[in-house]
């Protein structure tokens, strides 16, 4: 495949200034872009710098010395954040962190990159109420979003990194204070996301494997595994660090394999399993 | 060990939301709030921590009219954890961080060492005490402010969804000591979006719906109840989710639950 295509790290390092250690260490990993990639690992195994690295943040807003090269398809975060910024949306683990802190109402805050780009008011308005009815946030559109509730900040948020409709998302345990329906909602929705490169770490180990194409299992800064949930889960030195899905204990313990023997790390593969096939 | 609410009214100047709860009684143990993003769970908590006005109704806490409770004697009744730990950091580390609240409790040197000590060894972050607060993860600052509390040790402790962002070990260590803290008599009140860790762990859960209370009582029958969960907008723990795809509608709390019904 053709390197515009692709997401490559080459023995990429990471170490924040005065710390001892480096906080990622020597990501290598060479994988077609366009597709979800879920980021898994216990705390402080470098998921949220991993993010910080792959949007640009990471040297360009925040200091840190990276060594080995990273490219993004055709992108290069690391030197060009100021050019590619608008092509990336990314949604920081604490959702208060991301508020610009200048808008009065939810409905200025979704719309603050849109005035950036110089878009129309009746535009700016559609797209506003379209991400406000996907988030649930239309009786809060007036409302300031410093007085939103935990879950319905991280809404906000989400909704602030779509408004541009960019073409790499990078979402930082996006759904941790959500409420299950808003969770399983905006996972069903990311599923759908063919055409766009995805990064998403959460500790919803269920609803990563049900939706991404690939996992990537961070420890102690550096990259132990990759591939798909299924196979991640059934390999026979898969990490204790990380508990598998409901799913996969409910079918290892009754011994409901699929066709190859392996267990079932999503809903769809149960089904299988099961003969339940739709 | 009791949280008393009457009669208890409130609305925000600024939105449209408004908390009705017309009576309950909150014991000692475990009890867990659930309730949709926007429900009133962390309204609920800051009422009852006496940090927005009572405009109507009483709340009393362990015998005492909450909002009458000040200074030390407050610390020592009722304690929360922020749903956002930033809102109650503010120290240059994380030790003074913690020995700051310890303080409140108590003068004596010795005494206040020790209470750090145990506190940031219970969550794990002994060997960070140095650090500043705000070099560490979410979820370190998250185990910290719960330090912090530990260091008060109140009699009734508000529990503002304390998983957030922590990893499964974490998640395990701070459900021990909660489990600890209700077993030595302290009254734990956890608002949380974890389905399965209140259908495995509480034995007590309360639901909340646009500010008004529509359940309260097990997590058995409010699994149980197809039309509370749907009129509360809420979802069965995971174990249900995926038994109702292979057409089993009935209640269980845990894989193992199932497991142990159905295996020869
Ligand atoms: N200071 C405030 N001014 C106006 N409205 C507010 C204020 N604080 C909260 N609200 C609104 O009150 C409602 C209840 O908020 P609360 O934070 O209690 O919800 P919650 O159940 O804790 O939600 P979550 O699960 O998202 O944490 C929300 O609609 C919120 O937008
Ligand atoms: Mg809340």
């Amino acid at each position: 495949m053709d390197d515009s295509q692709q997401i490559s790290l080459n023995k990429v390092s990471v170490a924040y200034p005065g710390a001892e250690r480096n906080q990622l260490s020597d990501l290598t990993i060479k994988t077609p872009a366009h597709q979800i990639i879920g980021i898994l690992g216990p705390s402080n195994s470098g998921k949220t710098t991993l993010c910080r690295l792959l949007s640009g943040i990471i040297p360009q807003v925040m200091r840190a010395d990276v060594q080995g090269e990273y490219r993004l398809g055709t992108l290069n975060p690391t030197a060009n954040w100021a050019e590619i910024n608008r092509f990336i949306g990314y949604v920081f683990q604490n959702p208060a962190d991301q508020l610009s802190g200048m808008a009065e109402t939810v409905a200025t805050e979704m719309a603050f990159s849109l005035v950036n780009l110089g878009q129309s008011a009746s535009a700016i308005d559609a797209k506003v109420r379209a991400l406000a009815r996907q988030f649930q946030l239309i009786d809060q559109l007036n409302q300031n979003p410093a007085t939103l509730s935990g879950g319905q900040m991280q809404r906000l948020a989400i909704a602030c990194a779509l408004v541009t409709d960019p073409e790499v998302l990078i979402f930082d345990d996006p759904t941790s204070q959500m409420d299950p329906v808003g969770t399983s909602q905006f996972f069903a929705w990311l599923k759908n996301q063919h055409d766009k490169t995805i990064f998403v770490t959460s500790t919803n180990v269920d609803a990563l494997c049900n939706t991404v194409d690939s996992l990537w299992v961070l420890n102690a800064g550096q990259l132990v595994a990759s591939g798909t949930p299924r196979k991640i889960f059934n390999q026979p030195a898969k990490s204790e660090l990380i508990p598998a899905p409901v799913v996969f204990n409910l079918a290892s313990q009754m011994g409901w394999a699929l066709p190859d023997g392996d267990y079932p790390v999503t809903q769809a593969e149960l089904m299988e399993a099961t003969g339940h096939e739709r | 060990m009791s949280v008393e609410i009457n009669q208890l009214h409130f609305t925000y100047q600024n939105s449209n939301f408004g908390l009705q709860i017309p009576a309950l009684s909150l014991d000692k143990g475990l009890t867990a709030i659930v309730g949709q993003n926007g429900a009133g769970k962390s309204t609920f908590f800051k009422l009852l921590m006496g940090l927005l006005p009572l405009q109507d109704g009483n709340i009393s806490i362990n015998g005492k009219g909450s909002h009458e409770l000040t200074g030390r004697a407050r610390l020592t009744e009722i304690g929360i954890l922020f749903q956002n730990p930033d809102d109650q950091l503010f120290n240059a580390t994380v030790k003074k961080e913690v020995t700051w609240s310890a303080r409140q409790i108590t003068r004596d040197r010795a005494q206040v060492d020790q209470i750090v000590e145990s506190a940031l060894t219970k969550v794990e972050l002994l060997d960070k005490a140095d650090e500043n607060p705000f070099d560490l993860s979410l979820s370190d600052r998250k185990l910290l402010a719960f330090a912090t509390l530990l260091a008060t040790n109140p009699q009734t402790y508000l529990m503002d969804e304390p998983m957030i962002a922590l990893d499964w070990h974490s998640q395990t260590i701070v459900l021990h000591i909660l489990k600890q803290l209700a077993d030595e008599g302290r009254q734990i009140i956890v608002s949380t979006h974890d389905m399965d860790l209140v259908a495995h762990s509480f034995p007590r859960v309360i639901t909340f719906d646009h500010g008004a209370m529509v359940f309260d009582g097990t997590p058995t029958a409010l699994f149980g109840s197809p039309a509370i969960l749907a009129q509360a907008g809420l979802l069965p723990p995971r174990i249900m989710q995926l038994c109702a795809l292979l057409g089993d509608t009935n209640v269980y709390l845990t894989t193992e639950d199932y497991v142990s019904k159905h295996q020869a």
